[in-house]
């Protein structure tokens, strides 16, 4: 067992978002946490309110550092909370290639850096060294959301990674080789990650901090094995 | 032909898109970001001159400018004579006259822009103003060249507008419109004529552009 980790994050948010009501408190301590539930539970909504784009919600938002002070992150402006996002359908911006979109963050960033390193073990970390110069228009599925976590990954000084269904499109040899890469890139460079599946293998294979949640609220958290016990043992009955 | 009323009418045309599209880029992307009354009166505002008679507006341009009101008098204090029946008099006129022109097709571009791109730019650390010129911008681009025809055009085809705050000053203030209706009073057909076929070869080609360019686009998009 690890040890008792100490909370990095703190969200709660309140809306009501058509016939959902949404009413979740997360706290996130492990190095990645998934959110697990049903289509419609409000799962990318809780990401989405965390990146405050939806104004109508009640947010609150704290990020601990490792001295114990903290900040209320609703309180900042969206392009200040220093997060990384991968929204749910890659949303690559159109008009750019694929590395252009994997720069923006890095351009854009209120001390632009032209760290071409990191730009190349980006691409290398997610195999992209070929499809550079695609358009997204040009791209499959799969290699958006390639670009799209890519994009996220190239956030300077990033405090939360945050990953819609990151690996939905993608075939599972791909995800397999991926997701120990991506765990390590993240575990040298300290960046926790929030992400949503509806995938009980993927929350499983990920061995991470689970959150059930249903209709809007948390019914569950803990380690993977234990709140994801039922599904687990279905998974293996079907297998055998 | 009247040449001299043709020079300026392409000169007003010109002035009146530039000026247009600077002013109709801020105004289209405040209406496009807010769901406030305030951004649902500034449209329906932007948008009157498209159902007004153009002699109401150019009745009410006419009177604001002139030394009736308080700005039209502190106008006419500060050029030393009244902004009626001059060039530039007519360039405001028609930048009233043609503003739903400029901002609709903008405000329509900058709308379709998906928010979700929009959003996502701003949570990778790109602020309002960033998110604008590197993403709301670029995907918006081709409705600039659509405000820009159809206000050119739009601002050529005036009539009214220009009548009442420019009266009929040759050089000065007749546009092409005008000396058609001047031609045709003078009974000379074969002169309102070529210069009607004129301006409906200038449109249709104009609009002929636009809509080759779009479909020229769809196309290479699917």
């Amino acid at each position: 067992m690890p040890d008792i980790l100490l909370p990095h994050h703190e969200l709660t948010a309140e809306a009501t978002l058509g016939p959902l009501h949404l009413h979740a408190s997360l706290t996130l301590s492990a190095p990645w946490t998934v959110i697990f539930g049903p289509s419609g539970s409000g799962k990318s909504s809780l990401l989405l309110a965390a990146c405050g784009l939806i104004p109508e919600a009640k947010v609150d938002f704290l990020g601990f550092s490792t001295d114990g002070s903290h900040t209320q992150l609703e309180k900042l402006a969206t392009h200040r909370r220093a997060l990384g996002y991968a929204p749910q359908h890659a949303a690559l911006f159109p008009h750019l290639s694929a590395e252009d979109n994997i720069r923006f963050p890095s351009q854009v960033c209120e001390s632009p850096s032209k760290n071409s390193d990191m730009i190349k073990n980006v691409l290398a970390l997610f195999n992209l060294g070929g499809l550079a110069d695609r358009m997204p228009a040009r791209l499959s599925g799969g290699e958006r959301r390639r670009v799209a976590l890519a994009r996220a990954f190239t956030v300077p000084n990033c405090r939360l990674m945050l990953l819609d269904e990151p690996f939905t499109g993608l075939d599972r040899k791909l995800r397999d080789d991926l997701l120990p890469a991506m765990q390590a890139w993240l575990a040298v460079r300290k960046i926790p990650v929030l992400s949503v599946t509806h995938d009980v293998d993927e929350a499983l294979l990920l061995g991470a901090d689970v959150i059930r949640i249903e209709d809007g609220r948390v019914l569950a958290q803990g380690p993977a094995a234990e709140v994801l016990a039922t599904e687990r043992e279905r998974l293996l009955q079907t297998l055998s | 032909m009247d040449f001299a009323a043709l020079g300026l009418t392409l000169r007003l045309a010109m002035l009146t898109t530039l000026c247009l599209l600077v002013l109709a880029t801020p105004l289209a992307a405040f209406i496009a970001r807010r769901d406030a009354l305030v951004a649902r009166l500034l449209q329906a505002t932007v948008a009157l001159p498209l159902v007004l008679p153009p002699t109401v507006l150019g009745f009410y341009l006419l009177v604001t400018l002139g030394p009736a009101t308080l700005f039209g008098r502190a106008l006419i204090h500060l050029l030393g004579h009244p902004l009626a029946f001059t060039f530039t008099g007519l360039v405001v006129g028609s930048i009233v006259f043609s503003l739903p022109f400029a901002v609709l097709p903008l405000l329509l571009g900058f709308q379709s822009v998906d928010p979700v791109l929009t959003g996502t730019a701003a949570v990778l650390g790109a602020s309002p103003l960033t998110v604008f010129h590197r993403i709301t911008l670029p995907l918006a681009r081709t409705s600039f060249l659509t405000a820009a025809v159809l206000t050119f055009a739009h601002t050529v085809g005036e009539f009214g507008v220009v009548l009442m705050i420019g009266g009929d000053i040759p050089g000065i203030t007749r546009t092409l419109s005008i000396s058609i209706f001047d031609q045709v009073q003078e009974l000379n057909y074969a002169a309102a004529n070529r210069t009607s076929l004129l301006l409906i070869a200038g449109s249709f080609l104009a609009l002929l552009a636009l809509y080759a360019r779009r479909s020229s686009r769809r196309n290479s998009d699917a």
